[in-house]
């Protein structure tokens, strides 16, 4: 779908550095990288804003290097909204169909549904200016959705929101892409971001890509220190969650786990490796998680010790040095692992 | 009680020294006139001439401000090429020249060299015509219009420019619906200091275009002559005028320029 080979592009404060992806048709693709590493340019340049110094990019099979953004069909969202303040709401989300060869009475109808998708249908007299960040970002996405681009290119899209906003911004993105199907390259620095949206995630990093794989591989099998380091988050999980009696029961990969986390669905799943005990013997403690499992392997990283153990799926529990050496635990041992619903933490 | 610091006395105590001068200066051109004489000299032949040619100059040096501030201003702000740093400080060079000085090199650059002579040829006189007070306006109020349109510019990110593109308009489409409907204040309040300073416009005018009575007589030239010969009624007139206009227009400034730093 998209082919991005070879790219290179020096603005002097931000560059890429030899830049290749792939991106598949209907994929949600998410690049992940701290804030410096070049992702805003990398969309910009896939819209075509900027040419690249070096390499080329295709887009189903055609070499879109020299064709000017208008004419690319990529639709871009930005961080901090870039509503045009001088337009309504209505006016804005229509301000791409207006360069199509369309009817008004078709671009009303287009611009209607779409305000409905995103539940704007309420603002559509009003000035951007008067209105919510949350509010903003919608009709951004909706201004940029409702050409039906063949990819959507969307920069930090929920960084500027506050925390209730962006959960919930992050479950309308995914239903939007589960309607549209719609190619779609999210550029974030939160893992949380990129491990409940993405299909696939590329790790970025001084204008390069450091990895590039299914969310489950690059955060548990990170190739290199600075993805261990920025990702920084051992025991992610995906899974289905029910709430019941105050509390939610969560299914993943043949285990269960409880949370006091309220959130039911599809969820995503972390626990922090030093919130989790270890013992050889049975755990007698409120903590409502217990598992048993073997431990796989053991990581000497200084005063902290890092354990990898197999309770149907590996956790990481981190320990220090001294408790490691006083329990005597090493590979193959058998013990159990406790840790309280209040340390699982669901996205 | 805690007593008011020396400070704040002195500070606005200047500052309303200040102010009484500013108001005696505007109260002794007004009360040195009376109404009577006052609308029969606006009435007059020669007032009216110059009331009519000062709106026209003014108006035409303060459209082509705009028309070619625009597209300066936005090259000078969105593109890096070769010399920037040289133009942009050169652009800014109108504002620091004392006008008389512009107006004499206006006056040469029309008057004496085959470029000049080549425009005269093909009609366009500048020398000691109202074409030339239109030229000097322009001359010393573009680098005011370029800066405003500058910072109004800079203050408009170059996203919104991108946005529009990605939704399928060309550069040039994209400028002019999103940036440009942006600028509108930064427009407008440009527009009118510069129309301002054009109608007060004198230096650079008199060098190039001359003072002869009902020809190139501008609202300030009328001021100018008619001190110069003794005739004060005609003379406050076009004093009186000229002090409206600056009102009207400060005040239209200070309520839209809240967007533009000139400074």
């Amino acid at each position: 779908m998209i082919r991005i080979e070879n790219v290179s592009k020096d603005l002097g404060e931000f560059k890429l550095d030899d830049v290749t992806l792939h991106i598949n048709k209907g994929e949600y693709f998410v690049i992940l990288g701290p804030t410096g590493a070049g992702k805003t340019i990398l969309i910009e340049t896939i819209a075509g804003i900027y040419r690249p110094n070096i390499g080329r990019i295709f887009l189903n099979g055609i070499d879109v290097t020299d064709i000017p953004p208008k004419d690319r069909s990529i639709s871009m969202v930005y961080q901090d909204y870039m509503l045009f303040p001088h337009l309504t709401v209505e006016k804005n989300i229509e301000f791409g169909l207006h360069n199509k060869r369309i009817s008004s009475s078709e671009t009303k109808a287009k611009m209607n549904e779409i305000a409905e998708l995103l539940g704007v249908s309420h603002l559509l007299n009003r000035y951007p200016g008067t209105l919510s960040g949350g509010e903003q970002q919608r009709i951004a996405i909706a201004r940029a959705v409702v050409i039906e681009p063949k990819v959507l290119l969307l920069d930090e899209p929920l960084s500027a929101l506050d925390t209730r906003t962006t959960e919930r911004l992050r479950d309308e993105l995914e239903r939007i892409h589960r309607l549209k199907a719609t190619t779609t390259i999210h550029v974030t620095h939160s893992f949380e971001e990129a491990f409940s949206l993405g299909d696939r995630i590329a790790v970025m990093g001084s204008g390069q890509i450091i990895q590039v794989g299914a969310p489950d591989d690059v955060f548990r099998k990170p190739n290199s220190k600075f993805i261990a380091d920025f990702v920084g988050v051992e025991n992610l999980f995906h899974g289905k969650s029910v709430v019941h009696d105050g509390i939610s029961k969560v299914h993943t990969d043949g285990i269960y786990m409880v949370s006091s986390t309220l959130k039911s669905g599809n969820v995503s799943v972390s626990i922090r490796p030093e919130d989790i005990l270890i013992s050889k013997n049975e755990i007698d403690s409120s903590a409502r998680n217990v598992f048993s499992g073997t431990i796989v392997e053991v990581k000497n990283m200084g005063p902290l010790v890092r354990l990898v153990v197999d309770v149907g799926v590996p956790f990481v529990v981190a320990l220090t040095k001294l408790s490691y050496e006083d329990m005597e635990l090493a590979c193959d041992t058998r013990v159990y692992i406790a840790f309280k619903a209040s340390s699982t933490h669901l996205f | 009680m805690i007593k008011e610091s020396t400070l704040k006395i002195f500070t606005i105590t200047i500052t309303l020294f200040l102010t009484i001068f500013i108001i005696s200066l505007v109260a002794c051109i007004l009360t040195h006139t009376n109404q009577h004489i006052l609308l029969s000299s606006i009435a007059s032949r020669e007032i009216q001439f110059a009331i009519k040619l000062s709106l026209f100059t003014s108006f035409i040096s303060t459209l082509m401000c705009i028309m070619v501030s625009i597209p300066a201003s936005y090259a000078l702000v969105r593109y890096n090429f070769f010399g920037k740093t040289m133009i942009n400080t050169i652009v800014d060079l109108p504002l620091a020249l004392p006008p008389l000085v512009a107006g004499v090199g206006l006056l040469l650059l029309f008057g004496t060299t085959s470029f000049g002579t080549w425009l005269a040829d093909i009609g366009l006189t500048f020398v000691f015509t109202p074409l030339g007070i239109i030229i000097a306006q322009f001359t010393v109020n573009i680098s005011f219009m370029l800066r405003i349109m500058r910072s109004t510019f800079e203050g408009i990110s170059p996203r919104y420019e991108y946005v529009a593109q990605t939704l399928g308009c060309t550069p040039t489409q994209a400028f002019l619906r999103t940036t440009l409907p942006m600028s509108k204040n930064g427009l407008l309040a440009g527009g009118i200091i510069t129309w301002s300073k054009g109608i007060g416009e004198f230096g650079a005018a008199l060098m190039v275009a001359g003072a002869t009575r009902m020809k190139t007589e501008t609202l300030p030239i009328s001021l100018y002559l008619n001190m110069s010969c003794g005739d004060l009624d005609l003379a406050m007139s076009a004093a009186i005028i000229l002090i409206i206009i600056s009102i009207i227009s400060l005040y239209i400034f200070e309520r839209r320029g809240d967007v533009v730093h000139l400074y």
